[in-house]
């Protein structure tokens, strides 16, 4: 039987990446209690960056907001496995944590940001919805424009 | 009789170091539940004073991940302190999250964190694989290379 959040997914047309691996001396997540640590993800898709650069500088918001939706793709995909395969044991988001490679003067982060946290209650609703900060980083891993890291509650 | 993580301390030849005291209006850990969050800490060499500089710009990636070695050091006293001193109470470090103080242009921070990554692993062992997220930052604290926090689960 197809679960609740796996019906969504196909509804939304979105199929989870496979999550890629860690990029260092890392795990994915680590849970701890019901809680689901989930490490920073960025816009990796088939092996390569797909947004790289600096918003303010190269890229617009909505290459922005892009790159943060493929970083929760990449999330939802490594909560996946955290859950064992079955999101429907997913109780909430709590957090998300956002960090966009940006110019000094940039300001929007909250609008790339979204990017993810759309994503996020779009798959998940209401219990997508969490607590979250959004900040200007000078560099990110690998060039990447936005990385996106988030704590989940599960049963 | 010493414990299993003190001895394996012993075994690395890490003598951790003195506990500073935090610098502004905050505590070095506080522990809910299970999980100790640790405030970011940042270098002290071993003249006592902060380990600064900007990777790329008179301080070398591999001088910042020795750096970050020393704050993953001054993460396990705090860590220890928590445990009132028996870090044999350490279930997992649950998660890292490093700034590195770097130029625009240097995006090889994952490199640099695994500094403090790879001591967690060397102590703990398999318990000291976690989830992490790294960033590079415009500027930090007094201009110290390298700042991280840290979440770890406690008996």
């Amino acid at each position: 039987m197809v679960g609740a959040v796996d019906a969504r997914l196909k509804e939304l047309k979105i199929e989870l990446p496979r999550p890629p691996a860690p990029v260092a001396n890392y795990v994915p997540f680590v849970q701890s209690g019901n809680l689901i640590y989930l490490s920073g993800q960025i816009p990796l898709q088939d092996g390569k960056v797909k947004v790289v650069g600096t918003l303010g500088k190269d890229l617009s918001i909505e290459q922005g907001r892009e790159a943060a939706r493929l970083c929760a793709l990449n999330l939802l995909g490594h909560l996946r496995n955290a859950c064992g395969g079955d999101l429907d044991r997913v109780v909430r988001c709590i957090k998300i944590g956002g960090y966009v490679a940006s110019t000094p003067d940039f300001g929007d982060h909250p609008k790339v940001i979204n990017g993810a946290s759309d994503l996020i209650v779009e798959v998940l609703g209401d219990k997508g919805r969490h607590a979250r900060f959004a900040v200007g980083a000078g560099t990110l891993p690998l060039g990447a424009a936005v990385e996106v890291d988030a704590v989940f509650e599960v049963a | 009789m010493a414990g299993r993580i003190a001895t394996r301390l012993n075994e690395l030849g890490i003598t951790l170091p003195k506990l500073g005291a935090p610098i502004a209006n905050y505590v070095p850990y506080r522990v809910t539940g299970h999980l100790a969050h640790i405030s970011g800490h940042g270098p002290v060499g071993a003249d006592g004073r902060y380990v600064t500089g900007m990777v790329g710009a008179g301080v070398s990636p591999e001088q910042a991940t020795a750096t970050a070695r020393i704050v993953g050091l001054q993460l396990l006293s705090a860590l220890s302190d928590a445990c009132s001193g028996d870090l044999d109470r350490v279930r997992r470090c649950v998660r890292l999250f490093g700034l590195i103080y770097c130029r625009p242009d240097f995006t090889a921070v994952p490199a640099v964190m695994n500094g403090a990554s790879n001591l967690m692993v060397a102590v703990f062992g398999e318990a000291g694989r976690h989830a992490r997220t790294t960033i590079g930052a415009r500027a930090l604290p007094m201009g110290i290379s390298v700042e991280i926090d840290a979440i770890f689960e406690i008996a």
